[in-house]
């Protein structure tokens, strides 16, 4: 009994951290339709935001999280004007392009900082466990969870309290007529995108004390956002969330059934079921394509 | 207030110029009525006013500011409000959201609803938290009005206002139409089919035909003769 909780526990943490980068994804294919392949090397820069913020400021990572975030919103807001801007009726070019920004972010930073895996602290306040009955808890990972809550509510104001949610929304729907009531779409686009990119440096910086920071680290962690994204109904935000949670914790307890890598294939299996009986996912929403 | 002038103005979709040397003047307050058959660039030229075709070419000014580098939204914070044909309302807002949509073109960052629209058109305050999708023809035509209203325009573009709506609703928006140019000032250009309205209307028309100008004149010159001519098919 003990054991399926904690495990239960894993996978929420699990969780919690796919949400946020899926959150991101799902934000961006919603409002442009963009698949970002390199989504992870936000994911990736964030990590090393955080790394190098404590190395030269020794800043605690929960600390440096605005700062991450500003960092890998302005690296998305970049290649978003630069780059993605420029495809958005090229839809497929955006994924071999997003593909390649994606090596060249990681390449620079093995370049700049090197292969080598990069230790980052944890933030010593929340170090130690919390226990009820049998099954114990990493603080560390409890805030990860409260965090990703947190995030996805703050998204969700964002999207449907704000004007800019609202702005957005509008966007979503008639671009044109959009803009025929004086919202600059490419605007919002930009900062869509840098919002996402945001999150996911968020995640890779509250990701630091439990993966390796290492320069392809975003590669592995973006699939499994993809994942849930698709589950979830692309660019559905209420979709990414329950489809983070659905996989986290399936991953988790096929883990334990069986092992690593054959819980691996039975999550795979799952998806590839669920999605032939739910093309769209849980949630679809209805997006520009 | 500005005075919208069109010199030799060329519009296209891809290489094809669907507008071809249009010229025209609106000054302050007048009423535009363009006039046509199907297919021969009543829309485009609407659309053309707003950048939302792919290219246009010569001049195309309001007051002294030319209006053809500007990007639709810039065009729009100058108070040049487009009614589309279809109304283009978004389904999924409140009809409350959907005028405050409109005010996002004002150039004052204010987000007030202006009271006359809802005595304008007193459904609108009635149904403010349904869905503007959940509408019938002719109150999604009135929410599109109001929430071109909702920026403040100086002029009022209007696609076929009248197209398929029920005819009770039909004359309240003629009425509208007319009360918005001659109480409220406002300078229109409507495009429309309806030939009797626009006479009514307009203080003046040009007869569109394959992209160019065939006729202008003075509205009570648009005998039955000119429809006769250039609008029957």
């Amino acid at each position: 009994m003990d054991a399926i909780l904690n495990q239960i526990f894993a996978g929420l943490s699990m969780a919690s951290i796919l949400l946020m980068i899926a959150l991101g994804l799902a934000i961006i294919y919603g409002a442009m339709g963009v698949i970002n392949l390199a989504h992870g090397e936000f994911v990736m820069l964030g990590a090393y935001a955080a790394w190098a913020i404590q190395t030269y400021t020794g800043m605690s990572i929960i600390m440096a999280l605005p700062f991450v975030f500003v960092a890998v919103a302005l690296v998305g807001w970049l290649i978003e004007k630069i780059i993605v801007q420029r495809l958005y009726h090229r839809p497929l070019d955006t994924i071999l392009a997003t593909w390649g920004i994606g090596i060249i972010l990681q390449q620079t930073v093995r370049l700049l900082v090197g292969a080598e895996s990069r230790f980052v602290k944890g933030p010593e306040f929340l170090s130690g466990n919390t226990q009820i009955g049998g099954l114990i808890m990493s603080n560390y990972r409890l805030f990860v969870i409260f965090f990703s809550l947190a995030v996805l509510a703050g998204t969700w104001a964002l999207m449907t309290r704000t004007e800019f949610g609202m702005k957005l929304r509008a966007v979503i729907q008639n671009r044109q007529i959009s803009e025929c009531y004086g919202i600059e779409a490419k605007n919002i686009y930009s900062v869509t995108f840098a919002y996402g990119a945001g999150l996911a440096g968020i995640a890779g910086a509250l990701i630091t004390p439990l993966f390796s920071t290492i320069p392809t680290m975003g590669t592995g962690l973006v699939v499994d956002a993809f994942l849930v994204v698709i589950v979830g109904g692309l660019g559905s935000i209420l979709g990414a969330a329950s489809a983070a949670v659905l996989i986290g914790e399936a991953t988790a307890l096929f883990s334990m059934l069986f092992n690593d890598t054959l819980g691996r294939i039975a999550v795979l299996a799952g998806i590839i079921v669920l999605i032939r009986f739910r093309p769209r996912g849980l949630f679809p929403s209805n997006t520009r394509r | 207030m500005e005075t919208m002038r069109a010199r030799d103005l060329f519009s296209f979709y891809g290489k094809s110029p669907v507008i071809q040397g249009v010229s025209f003047d609106l000054q302050p307050g007048e009423f535009l009525a363009i006039l046509g058959r199907n297919g021969v660039g009543k829309t485009t030229l609407l659309k053309s006013i707003m950048g939302l075709t792919d290219r246009c070419e010569g001049g195309l000014t309001f007051g002294d500011q030319p209006l053809l580098g500007l990007s639709t939204s810039q065009r729009a914070q100058l108070g040049i409000a487009y009614i589309p044909q279809g109304r283009e309302i978004i389904p999924n807002f409140t009809v409350r959201e959907n005028i405050l949509m409109g005010t996002f073109a004002r150039p004052d960052g204010k987000r007030d609803i202006p009271d006359y629209l809802f005595e304008m058109f007193p459904i609108l305050q009635e149904f403010l938290g349904r869905k503007g999708g959940d509408l019938s023809g002719g109150q999604q035509q009135q929410l599109a009005i109001a929430r071109a209203l909702a920026m403040d325009p100086k002029i009022l573009i209007l696609d076929e206002p009248t197209e398929g709506i029920q005819p009770n609703i039909v004359k309240q928006i003629e009425d509208a139409t007319i009360r918005l140019n001659k109480e409220r000032g406002l300078g229109i250009i409507l495009v429309e089919q309806n030939v009797p309205f626009a006479r009514r209307a307009s203080d003046r028309f040009l007869v569109l035909d394959k992209g160019r100008v065939v006729l202008d004149g003075h509205s009570k010159d648009l005998t039955d003769s000119v429809v006769e001519k250039h609008l029957t098919f």
